[in-house]
């Protein structure tokens, strides 16, 4: 049994596909991490990203329509997939049931 | 919305370069993303920075994330067709086997010749790597101030001869070197085992030679060979020559060298591979050298090559100042009072003698320092060449009749073209063409490469054997040309295949021609490299035929050169003089005489003072006979007189004597070569014309004959002239006689005329390798020339059929189409012929003092050979078409 991971960046951008719906695309995915998270991620490490999952079955694809911005430029919308929606809930409930095990300290204590 | 803003571009730059590597489905986006970043920028940080940021994030795509993924796609769609352009190929060649053949032909000829290059650079690569020391393992060198040379920029005397007592010397005393051998070869003895005699050659080495060298013992064991002096270690087929099936080991063996003496067989040892610095055949302990007493106790005798092996972390500086400290310990005061007596005053910075050493795999390429097999990586670099022309005069033959066969591609690109093939895919294809014949000729040239090895070698002086792991490297070689080659002869007509537009090509315009204008060049280019190989193996011959042609101012025919076996002795002239009187009846033998050297067998130079001068004469022992067996031409005086007993010690000298000694009447002068104190030396009694007892390479030398014995030498060599009118019958009379007078002794002998041409052996090679290579440069482009003659005819079959039709005649129409390839052989002709002076001149005449002067003739006449055969090649088509009847080009218009 062959058990797919995904890596914490690819987490990440799966998490915010789900977020963002049907304004999710490169740009805006990279914008809504660095408001969300504060972190400075590359445009194209994104984009890098969004065609692996999208080769794993997590998310799929499809070109918007054309806009008087970003040059006539269409967008490629990537939408979440069943698959990757239980990836992510597997995955959270892994790390909850998990952190549930650590002695739980006070804050304040060495 | 915000119109102000969009006329700011981003800098399209980048964008271009993303969209060659990106791949096309997902490139839309990505720009749009870019660009929509880029339009934030401006309003948040600027122009100027949101260009920065624009160009930095559209370079972050070009990686493997994103470039991968384009070839993945590709390679995709070239799998599909292959098997199509498989078959297209396949009856592309089939369809025009004539220009394959072609192509193919001289492909593989020309990858044939780089394997074979590819060879030998490898074998002289792999020279003496065998040794398992190889690296420990040192060449003594002496270098020493050569007071002959005292006016030359480098007044040094480098050599590998040094004195003989230094090796054993070097091991006692310096602990840096763990082991050393001398190492002596060529010296030839006779040989008695029964009723077998031959004289084989022999090699003086010492017992850790064993050690050192990993030539493998295959009776024997090291430690435990040459204990005793009286033994001998020889090589299997030696063995066999004289025990046949017998056991050799314990056997005794009588050899002759100055006085016999009897070995006994202590091992068996494998012969040296051919990438062997050093050659053996049999092997004697050092001590059994002649004269080793005297040559060890004597430090001004350099005769003795030798090789040391130092510890595994010896410091080779500290060895070189010991090697200084040994000079000073055994012969720095003769070096000074050598500097003294020097005829010529030497500079007080210059060291008389000096030590220098290297390393074993570096002795075959170190051409400075002569050695039986040195080499000169010259000659790798020229074969490399050549190698090269041919592969050129080849690819260019490929891409020039791919690119005038062209006309019948086009519908193909066209309809490829409209089925939506890219001009990329059509690049691919014809690409695989041109690696799929190039290929084929790989397999032909592996064949090739086999079926030449033998006369390559010979051609060579090597040899080299095809093993697996050569093959294997060989094919690596060959794949990696191939590979090369077949994309680089193929990329340009490909590229302009894959131009053609479409529409054009499908409406129909088949009655206008397609023009590749690069192939003119090309063929004045591969016509120049034929002519500069023409020209300058013409020249090579021509030198060749002068210097065996040449009349040397003696007669070398029907001379047998046969060496007396008896040694430096008295017991030498006896046999000379006992041949003689034996000879005198025979109406087959001419004349009979003696020497001390025959020509390319050795010489001996002498250098002396006369008169405070530094002189220098090479020396030959003669006797009455000399002259008349030879045929030397007496200008002034007499011959030699046994009935006058000054003559003993009498000269006849050369025209170049004299000239030196700036004598005015000869006959009357004193040579006085021997330094007397007392008397004025030896007495001229007659000049002789100047005659090449030298090779071809030097000039006429100053020289004497003297039958001095003590101080000349002895006649060691017999020359004795047969009758021309049998020479078979002559020699089998001399054979005769000396088995009747000498029946212990072996019979050698070699040809007078032979040993001199033996002198241009390399030269002669050469020579050889030059024109076999001109032969198949001159094939190749001409059937090359053949082919694209034939492509241009049928072209203009049409244009033919209407000149002929207005009224043209035969001769206009040959006039017509072969009008062009004169005028490109011409402009060829131009370029090659300075290009082959220069060569000519720079590389090969300058090895020889007496040359053939380079006349206008010569270009003429290879130019006039060219042009012919030019001419003739492509005279076949024209007149073919010419004498077509106008009615049937023209009936289907």
């Amino acid at each position: 049994m062959k058990k797919e991971y995904l890596g914490e960046f690819e987490e990440l951008v799966l998490t915010m596909v789900g977020i963002l719906q049907e304004d999710a695309y490169g740009n805006a995915i990279v914008n809504e991490i660095k408001e969300r998270v504060g972190r400075n991620c590359n445009l194209s490490a994104v984009h890098v990203t969004l065609y692996r999952l999208e080769d794993k079955g997590y998310v799929k694809s499809s070109m918007g329509g054309a806009t008087n911005t970003r040059g006539g430029r269409r967008k490629r919308i990537f939408t979440i997939t069943n698959a990757g929606l239980a990836m992510l809930r597997a995955m959270k409930e892994a790390r909850v049931d998990l952190w549930k095990l650590i002695p739980q300290l006070k804050i304040g204590s060495v | 919305m915000e119109p102000e803003l969009t006329k700011v571009n981003p800098p399209q730059l980048a964008l271009r370069l993303l969209r060659k590597v990106c791949p096309p489905e997902l490139y839309e986006s990505i720009e749009g993303d870019l660009i929509e970043q880029f339009e934030l920028d401006l309003h948040e940080v600027g122009l100027k920075k949101a260009k920065h940021r624009f160009v930095g994030s559209a370079l972050r795509f070009l990686r493997p994330g994103i470039v991968l993924r384009n070839r993945f796609t590709i390679t995709f769609i070239n799998t599909i067709m292959v098997s199509n352009y498989f078959k297209v190929a396949a009856r592309n060649i089939q369809k025009r086997k004539f220009y394959s053949f072609i192509n193919a032909f001289g492909l593989s000829i020309g990858l044939a010749f780089c394997m074979l290059i590819a060879l030998y650079i490898q074998d002289e690569k792999e020279f003496d790597q065998f040794h398992a020391n190889k690296n420990q393992i040192f060449r003594i060198e002496e270098k020493s101030f050569d007071t002959w040379q005292h006016d030359q920029p480098d007044p040094y005397r480098k050599s590998a001869w040094i004195q003989a007592a230094l090796a054993p010397t070097l091991k006692e005393e310096l602990p840096e070197v763990e082991y050393a051998t001398r190492f002596n070869d060529g010296n030839r003895a006779i040989f008695r085992y029964g009723d077998k005699v031959f004289t084989e050659r022999l090699t003086y080495v010492d017992k850790d030679f064993f050690t050192m060298f990993s030539f493998r013992l295959l009776h024997g064991s090291a430690e435990r060979i040459f204990i005793d002096q009286a033994e001998v270690v020889l090589t299997p087929a030696i063995a066999t020559k004289y025990f046949g099936d017998e056991d050799p080991i314990g056997k005794t063996i009588e050899i002759d060298n100055n006085g016999k003496k009897s070995y006994t067989v202590t091992g068996i040892i494998e012969p040296p591979p051919s990438q062997s610095s050093l050659t053996y055949a049999i092997l004697l302990p050092q001590e059994n050298r002649n004269y080793y007493e005297r040559n060890m106790a004597n430090w001004g005798n350099f005769g003795t090559p030798t090789f040391v092996q130092l510890r595994q972390n010896a410091d080779l500086t500290v060895f070189k100042s010991n090697l200084d400290k040994i000079i000073d310990k055994y012969i720095g005061k003769k070096l000074e009072e050598w500097r003294k007596e020097a005829a010529v005053p030497i500079p007080a910075d210059a060291k008389m003698l000096e030590y220098e050493f290297t390393v074993l795999p570096d002795v075959h390429l170190k051409k400075e320092i002569s050695w039986e097999k040195v080499s000169d990586p010259q000659y790798s670099i020229i074969l490399g060449g050549i190698a090269l022309l041919i592969m050129l005069i080849a690819c260019i033959n490929y891409i020039s009749l791919s690119l005038t066969t062209s006309a019948s591609r086009r519908v193909e690109v066209g309809v490829r073209k409209v089925v939506g093939a890219q001009r990329n895919q059509l690049i691919y294809q014809f690409s695989f063409e041109s690696l799929i014949l190039a290929v084929i000729s790989l397999v032909i040239g592996l064949g090739l490469v086999m079926l030449f090895l033998p006369s390559f070698n010979e051609f060579t002086n090597k040899g080299i054997e095809l093993t697996l792991s050569s093959v294997l490297k060989l094919l690596s070689v060959g794949l990696s040309l191939t590979l090369i080659t077949g994309l680089l002869a193929g990329s340009y007509p490909s590229w302009y295949l894959s131009r053609f537009r479409p529409a054009s090509v499908l409406k129909g315009g088949f009655t206008s021609r397609l023009q590749a204008g690069f192939t003119k060049p090309l063929v004045v280019l591969q016509f120049a490299l034929s002519a500069f190989l023409i020209i300058s193996s013409v020249m090579m011959y021509r030198q060749m035929h002068f210097i065996t042609s040449k009349d040397l101012g003696y007669n070398k025919e029907q001379v047998l050169v046969i060496p007396t076996q008896a040694g430096w002795t008295e017991e030498s002239n006896r046999v000379v003089e006992q041949f003689r009187t034996h000879a005198q009846q025979e109406p087959t033998i001419v004349s009979v005489s003696g020497t001390s050297s025959s020509f390319n067998q050795g010489y001996s130079r002498y250098g002396f003072k006369i008169k405070g001068e530094q002189k220098s004469a090479y020396v030959y022992a003669a006797d009455p006979n000399y002259l008349t067996t030879l045929g030397i031409q007496l200008l002034e005086g007499r011959n030699f007189d046994v009935n006058i007993p000054a003559d003993s010690d009498a000269v006849i000298v050369n025209e170049a004597l004299v000239r030196d000694m700036k004598w005015t009447d000869p006959l009357n002068e004193y040579y006085n070569w021997r330094e007397d104190t007392v008397g004025m030396g030896s007495q001229v009694i007659g000049v002789v014309k100047d005659y090449h007892f030298l090779s071809l390479e030097q000039n006429f030398e100053p020289m004497f004959l003297s039958m001095n014995k003590s101080s000349v030498g002895y006649l060691t060599t017999m020359l004795v002239k047969v009758a021309s009118t049998d020479v078979t019958a002559g020699l089998e009379r001399v054979k005769e006689i000396w088995k009747e007078l000498y029946p212990d002794k072996p019979f050698d002998y070699t040809f007078l005329d032979q040993d001199v041409a033996n002198q241009y052996k390399s030269y002669q090679r050469w020579m050889s390798i030059m024109g076999l290579s001109t032969g198949f440069a001159i094939l190749i482009s001409c059937l090359g020339l053949f082919g694209l003659a034939g492509i241009n005819a049928v072209n203009r079959t049409k244009e033919i059929g209407i000149r002929k039709v207005m009224g043209a005649d035969l001769q206009t129409i040959f006039i017509l189409l072969n009008k062009q390839f004169i005028v490109l052989a011409l402009v060829a002709f131009s370029m090659a012929a300075p290009l082959s002076w220069w060569f000519i001149s720079k590389w090969y005449m300058k090895e020889f003092t007496f040359k053939v002067p380079l006349t206008w003739d010569l270009f003429a006449l290879s130019m006039g050979a060219g042009l012919l055969l030019a001419l003739a090649t492509v005279s076949y088509h024209a007149i073919k078409v010419a004498l077509v009847n106008p009615a049937e080009t023209l009936k289907y218009e």
